[in-house]
């Protein structure tokens, strides 16, 4: 039932111009399973966010694009509307506000404005709306730890860390997925590849 | 028989209601007219405005078009504009007019996502025949196979039917919106239902069913009736929709909440009210306050008396204060070997609470049920009246006309009803749950007697009336039946009015002063509860139609047609309308608005029995 055409016009599309967007999508395994994508978003220039590169699981619907694509961040980021637990996303056009018009670029572009423009007023997680309304130096100085300890480390080395577990004999789509799950922990991901 | 003729009679009865109390001259003319007396008082009718309607399968197409149309007409509207602004706004026509005046054509519209084409535009698409791309599944397609929607959005065909097949499955039919990103337009209902049922008929059937009934689902005067299993019949109320109704089906309930006709409570009373019954939670605390499980056997055991040491039937003593495990030799203040220090004086006043409040609601609840069971217990007198009326009609007698046996009766059905319901409210209205800061103890106490006097009346005829409904009066000589029959009549009367009294000391006295609680009830029905009457849409409205049209020529006549559509008064909000006839209702919101019945329903005559109504009227 996904529109299989659509999805890959959208990659094309969404990865001709990411050096500028600062968005970009590829698949999530090597499979070429089209409903699991994973999203990268940089951060934007001027916030806490600046220098980290987010990753986005993007999960497709089988009614999508007339069904909002689940989306939800895998790397850590401390945001009033993005869960610090599990990366759940708080946005309008993840939920009733989307439209089929809308694309996954679009939606990504979405994120990105979202890391720019917090909205504490509705918020995902409670515990950084009140600090955001609250106290706003430690909110930034907070947002900013965590995107270099999560979103830097994480993103510098990934290339290499997946090399390196791939030439030891692991599937690049397991040892993808493995990382992304111990966000990015190299010995904890070839613990976890080795106990099956 | 000498208490029989004590009629209670409280200082607001008028004098000449009493007069024709005891009847000297028997004759059967004067009797008749007494009867007629009796009916004709029972007609005034109390100033709460409705009428219901049965709305089936078959009536609900015609239920809704008639909104539409007047809508349809005043706003010159297509139908399926009508339908998407109805929806919006909840059908409630006069709201619509209300916004048009506040907001104006264009927002009234836009907010309710109703767009209405441009024909220009429109000719100009359909002219060019190249080929497009469609903006959601990015193929070229011919401009046939593309719709465009009356927002100037177009996509192709296949795309459009896709999401108007995830809206319905997703229960969203009543407002499918444009695929376009943040476009508020509602689509075309017949560009969903031509597209959708191209590809799965089953779909769009289900696509009508859900227009359809938004009629009852989204809108506050029309309800699903609560029978089960569901007699699939809706009611609709137009007026005062604080009201309790039968359907057609026979269930007789709440309008507001649902639930069985419960006034003289509240809603909220009555929710409470069955809430307690169910759990005992008043037994549960005085269990929790007044046991305490043995610490050997975990058995519930009671205190008695004052002593604190107290001892299971298993043999184990304990202390009641901390219920740890003693021996058994103590003196008055102290148990041998054992001292726990807890504060006695603190655990007594908690056990005093809970009785004392386990003993109120007991006294309420056994008068509730009381009345309640006696109901029960009288319903069964109905065929057994009949045969008496039967034996007595068949007699060599005078006395031909027993109507006022059966009227009796039900007017003993109704004011049983009344008086059961009345204990809940009083257990509500005088206890501290829900009123404790609105009263002070003295105006409460005030008031509870005040409410009482009129409640102890009402028991007291009550009871009188059902004595004589049970006497064996097919075996009475003709005087004897006279007798009966002018007690019957002048209690029936006597009962009517003390209902009456008590619902408007309940709205006047006990619930307008009320600051911080609104409580509405359902209002006293002298001839029972409402029977909603099957709907009849009059086709042949041409002549509606064009008064409408007159009015609307006036400046404020399109509010005199509101009133008329919706039988409120909505008078005293426009400008250069009548006045508002009533003086104290119309600044308060917090009072339901009330309307004199003249003109409103039919003198439907529902102290008979059903089988004469349905004879005699139709
Ligand atoms: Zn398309
Ligand atoms: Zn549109
Ligand atoms: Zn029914
Ligand atoms: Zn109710
Ligand atoms: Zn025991
Ligand atoms: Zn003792
Ligand atoms: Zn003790």
């Amino acid at each position: 039932m996904l529109d299989v055409s659509r999805v890959q016009k959208e990659l094309a599309d969404c990865n001709k111009d990411k050096a500028i967007s600062g968005v970009s999508i590829d698949l999530h395994g090597g499979d070429g399973d089209l409903s699991h994508l994973a999203g990268t978003i940089s951060g934007p220039v001027g916030t806490p966010y600046e220098g980290g590169t987010f990753r986005i699981d993007v999960r497709l619907p089988s009614g999508y694009p007339f069904e909002p694509p689940k989306m939800q961040f895998v790397t850590k980021v401390w945001h009033p509307n993005i869960s610090s637990q599990n990366g759940a996303i708080c946005l309008d056009i993840l939920k009733d506000q989307w439209s089929p018009a809308l694309t996954l670029k679009t939606a990504l572009l979405s994120l990105q404005a979202l890391l720019s423009a917090p909205e504490p007023d509705d918020p995902q997680d409670a515990v950084v709306a009140q600090q955001y309304l609250r106290d706003y130096p430690m909110f930034v100085a907070t947002a900013r730890y965590w995107t270099e300890t999560f979103a830097k480390r994480a993103s510098v080395g990934i290339e290499e860390k997946v090399q390196k577990l791939v030439e030891m004999g692991f599937p690049e789509a397991l040892v993808r997925s493995t990382l992304d799950s111990v966000n990015g922990d190299e010995n904890m991901a070839l613990e976890k590849l080795c106990s099956g | 028989m000498a208490e029989e003729e004590d009629y209670a009679s409280s200082s607001d009865m008028e004098e000449e209601d009493m007069s024709g109390f005891y009847l000297s001259d028997r004759e059967e003319d004067v009797l008749e007219e007494t009867v007629l007396q009796g009916l004709e008082s029972q007609c005034e009718e109390d100033c709460h405005w409705s009428v219901s309607s049965v709305i089936t399968k078959e009536s609900l197409l015609a239920a809704q078009k008639e909104d539409l149309r007047k809508v349809m007409e005043l706003l010159a509207l297509s139908e399926q504009h009508a339908r998407t602004l109805l929806i919006y706004y909840r059908w409630d026509v006069e709201r619509i007019f209300e916004l048009l005046e506040q907001k104006g054509k264009e927002r009234l519209f836009s907010e309710a996502g109703v767009t209405i084409i441009d024909k220009n535009r429109a000719t100009d698409l359909l002219n060019s025949s190249q080929s497009v791309n469609c903006n959601i599944c990015f193929e070229d397609v011919s401009q046939n196979a593309v719709t465009e929607m009356d927002c100037g959005h177009s996509y192709c065909n296949d795309c459009w039917t896709e999401h108007f097949i995830v809206k319905i499955n997703d229960g969203q039919s009543r407002r499918i919106r444009c695929m376009a990103p943040k476009c508020n337009a509602v689509c075309d209902e017949a560009i969903v239902r031509t597209l959708v049922s191209a590809r799965h008929p089953d779909i769009a059937d289900r696509f009508d069913r859900f227009l359809l009934e938004s009629y009852i689902e989204d809108n506050n005067k029309v309800k699903w009736c609560p029978s089960i299993p569901h007699c699939g019949n809706a009611i609709r109320v137009e007026g005062d929709i604080c009201c309790e109704v039968e359907c057609t089906c026979g269930i007789q309930f709440c309008f507001s909440c649902l639930s069985e006709a419960h006034s003289p409570c509240s809603c909220q009373m009555w929710e409470l009210w069955t809430k307690k019954c169910q759990d005992e939670s008043e037994t549960v605390n005085w269990m929790t306050v007044n046991t305490k499980p043995c610490p050997k056997c975990h058995k519930p055991v009671e205190k008695n008396g004052g002593c604190n040491l107290v001892a299971c039937i298993c043999g184990q003593a304990f202390c009641w204060l901390c219920g740890g495990a003693t021996g058994r030799d103590h003196t008055w203040s102290n148990i041998a070997g054992h001292s726990c220090g807890r504060f006695k004086e603190d655990i007594a006043k908690r056990t005093e609470r809970a009785r004392r409040d386990l003993y109120r609601y007991m006294h309420y609840h056994n008068r509730y049920k009381a009345h309640t069971d006696s109901l029960n217990q009288e319903s069964n007198l109905k065929e057994s009246i009949q045969e008496k009326i039967s034996v007595s009609e068949s007699k060599q007698s005078k006395i031909k006309d027993y109507s006022w046996v059966t009227n009796g009766l039900y007017r003993l059905f109704r004011s049983r009803r009344v008086l059961s319901y009345s204990y809940p409210f009083a257990f509500y209205m005088f206890g501290d749950e829900l009123f404790k800061d609105e009263m002070t103890p003295q105006e409460r106490d005030l008031k509870q007697n005040l409410f009482e006097d009129q409640q102890q009346q009402l028991e007291a005829n009550v009871e009188k009336l059902s004595m004589f409904l049970e006497k064996e009066f097919q075996t009475f000589s003709d005087d004897e039946v006279m007798h009966t029959m002018s007690h019957v009549i002048n209690l029936s009367d006597v009962v009517d009015k003390l209902c009456k009294q008590m619902y408007q000391c309940i709205e006047n006295e006990l619930l307008y002063p009320l600051q911080r609680a609104t409580h509405n009830i359902a209002p006293y029905k002298s001839k029972g509860l409402e029977r909603a009457t099957e709907l009849s849409v009059c086709w042949d409205s041409d002549q509606s139609l064009r008064s409408m049209k007159n009015n609307n020529e006036g400046s404020c006549a399109r509010w005199d047609l509101t009133v008329n559509v919706n039988g409120r008064h909505s008078g005293s909000r426009f400008p250069g309308s009548s006045s508002s006839d009533e003086s104290g209702c119309s600044s308060s919101t917090r009072k339901r608005p009330r309307r004199d019945v003249a003109g409103g329903a039919a003198p439907f005559d529902l102290n008979m029995p059903p089988e004469v109504i349905d004879n005699g009227r139709y």
